[in-house]
């Protein structure tokens, strides 16, 4: 990359400065308009974002109440786990299966949240080839195409990730009132909860820039001639 | 130049005489830096393949364009006109032939300097405007300027002043669902003069547009001459459109067949005005 940027100037330099090169924007721009773009977008970007709340809203309770259920559990309050047991959520702590359960049911969560965010992404950049290609033809570079996708999508996932995990950890919390009533309070397990939220932080924001990435590198690679014609 | 009916017909929008751009061209020239034709194609031809049969959208153009003329390219539908400008935009490589900006080849840049090529030396307006949806009209122009490096400040100021100068200065924050086809193509105008490019080229500006709205942009484009000594290359398929040119270029089936001058038109703005009293 940088030694074809070296023969350009070089190149440049020959034609008696004709030509130049074009530079790249300090980051903090495209900050700047990344952030504003997801601003005025914000109807928008809030249905794009959807799926991330939903995708994580759902992992994180499964998560958590899995968490809690254990706690209340392991505190020695029998009287929950026969509610427990008898409510089939918790077949027996020490049962392999139940962990294999549990597990089984986090990684379709995370297969759900993977889905749901490439979808979105795919859908916000697909339905903004014109711009796309409007911009490179107004010099944008490659990369700052990607910088400003890669931006939104991360501005996106950790707001939509985060509304997501409050959704989840308020579910789990209603749900263990109904269970086990005002006593589960003195038995929610912070410090693990804790623990878990910053993990689905770390997995939405995390699979949103993944997601974002394949999108936004093709937007970038498009002739704009194309990405101006193309119809969706 | 020829000379210009200067006092009754440039609109109001034309005689506000602020300038965002500095005079260039005389003094460049003076230096010998600047070749005298901006644009030269040479055997241009391009061809695409449709469900695998070749279509020669452009069968060998030769065409040289001298600084700060006006060209217009003629011809309907399908006879190559976009084509032409994406080689000449470098949007697009032909498959033979060259495409020489101040002659330097476009297909020998790379990548950055294509993007420079694309943000400081040549302003496009397309038929249907192609302002970001998102941005303000100021935002819109000043896009370019934030691309090619300047301060938010500066574009900011140099925006405004274009936008005042197209005749759009009371609506610089309006979004462009706000504004009328004719005031969108304004703001590309304006636009496509943000980085003071050599080149403006218009393809089918006026395509969008209904007749008198249309002959307004051509005469802006007219006044860009002028004023930023921009070399401007405009395709229509409308006769009506022609009036400002220097030279037009008939285009037929991916070829040229033929060119006239300014003084073999028969065709005027004087002889327009008359016909659309009632429009617009
Ligand atoms: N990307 C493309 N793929 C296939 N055919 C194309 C493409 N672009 C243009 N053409 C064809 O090339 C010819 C010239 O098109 P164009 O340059 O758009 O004409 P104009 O702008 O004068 O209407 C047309 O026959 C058109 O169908
Ligand atoms: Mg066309």
């Amino acid at each position: 990359m940088s030694s074809s940027a070296d023969s350009g100037s070089d190149r440049a330099e020959s034609l008696h400065g004709r030509i130049g090169h074009q530079v790249q924007l300090p980051f903090v721009n495209a900050v700047r308009i990344a952030w504003r773009n997801i601003r005025v977008r914000l109807a928008r970007s809030l249905l794009v974002t959807s799926g991330i709340i939903l995708a994580l809203a759902f992992l994180t309770y499964i998560l958590c109440s899995d968490s809690l259920a254990r706690n209340i559990a392991e505190q020695g309050q029998t009287r929950y786990v026969e509610q427990l047991l008898k409510q089939g959520i918790l077949a027996d702590l020490g049962d392999a299966d139940a962990r294999v359960q549990t597990w089984w049911l986090v990684g379709l969560a995370l297969l759900v949240s993977f889905v749901g965010i490439l979808n979105a992404m795919l859908l916000s950049v697909t339905e903004r080839f014109k711009e796309i290609g409007t911009m490179k033809c107004l010099g944008a570079l490659d990369g700052l195409i990607v910088q400003l996708f890669l931006l939104e999508s991360t501005f996106q996932g950790v707001v939509g990730t985060a509304i997501g995990i409050t959704i989840g950890v308020l579910l789990t919390l209603v749900e263990g009132m109904g269970l086990y009533g005002a006593t589960m309070w003195t038995l929610v397990p912070v410090g693990n909860m804790a623990a878990l939220v910053g993990i689905c932080l770390l997995a939405g924001t995390g699979l949103t820039i993944v997601g974002a990435l394949y999108p936004a590198w093709r937007a970038a690679k498009m002739q704009p001639v194309d990405a101006m014609r193309a119809e969706i | 130049m020829p000379e210009k009916p200067q006092e009754a017909e440039v609109p109001e929008v034309m005689l506000a005489t602020e300038t965002a751009a500095p005079k260039r061209g005389a003094e460049e020239d003076k230096a010998g830096l600047l070749a005298v034709h901006v644009i030269r194609a040479v055997g241009v031809k391009r061809i695409f393949y449709l469900g695998g049969e070749p279509v020669n959208a452009l069968r060998g153009v030769d065409l040289s364009v001298k600084r700060g003329e006006y060209v217009s390219i003629m011809g309907p539908s399908g006879s190559g006109k976009t084509t032409l400008f994406n080689m000449i935009g470098g949007l697009d490589k032909p498959d033979q032939g060259h495409v020489y900006i101040d002659e330097v080849d476009v297909a020998a840049l790379d990548t950055f300097e294509l993007a420079w090529l694309r943000c400081h030396k040549i302003g496009y307006i397309f038929q249907t405007f192609n302002l970001i949806p998102v941005a303000s009209a100021i935002e819109n122009v000043m896009f370019p300027m934030l691309f090619a490096g300047t301060t938010q400040a500066e574009a900011q100021q140099k925006a405004a002043e274009l936008l005042k100068r197209v005749g759009l200065g009371a609506r610089i924050f309006h979004k462009p669902v706000a504004l009328s086809g004719g005031q969108q193509q304004r703001v590309a105008v304006a636009r496509a003069l943000a980085n003071d490019p050599a080149i403006v080229l218009a393809d089918e500006p006026t395509g969008n547009l209904d007749l008198h709205t249309g002959e307004e942009i051509i005469r802006m484009l007219e006044g860009l001459k002028e004023d930023f000594h921009v070399t401007v290359m405009s395709a229509t398929h409308d006769h009506k459109m022609l009036a400002a040119s220097d030279r037009v270029v008939y285009l037929s089936d991916g070829a040229i067949s033929h060119i006239k001058r300014r003084e073999e038109l028969d065709i005027k703005f004087g002889t327009l005005q008359g016909d659309d009293k009632g429009v617009g």
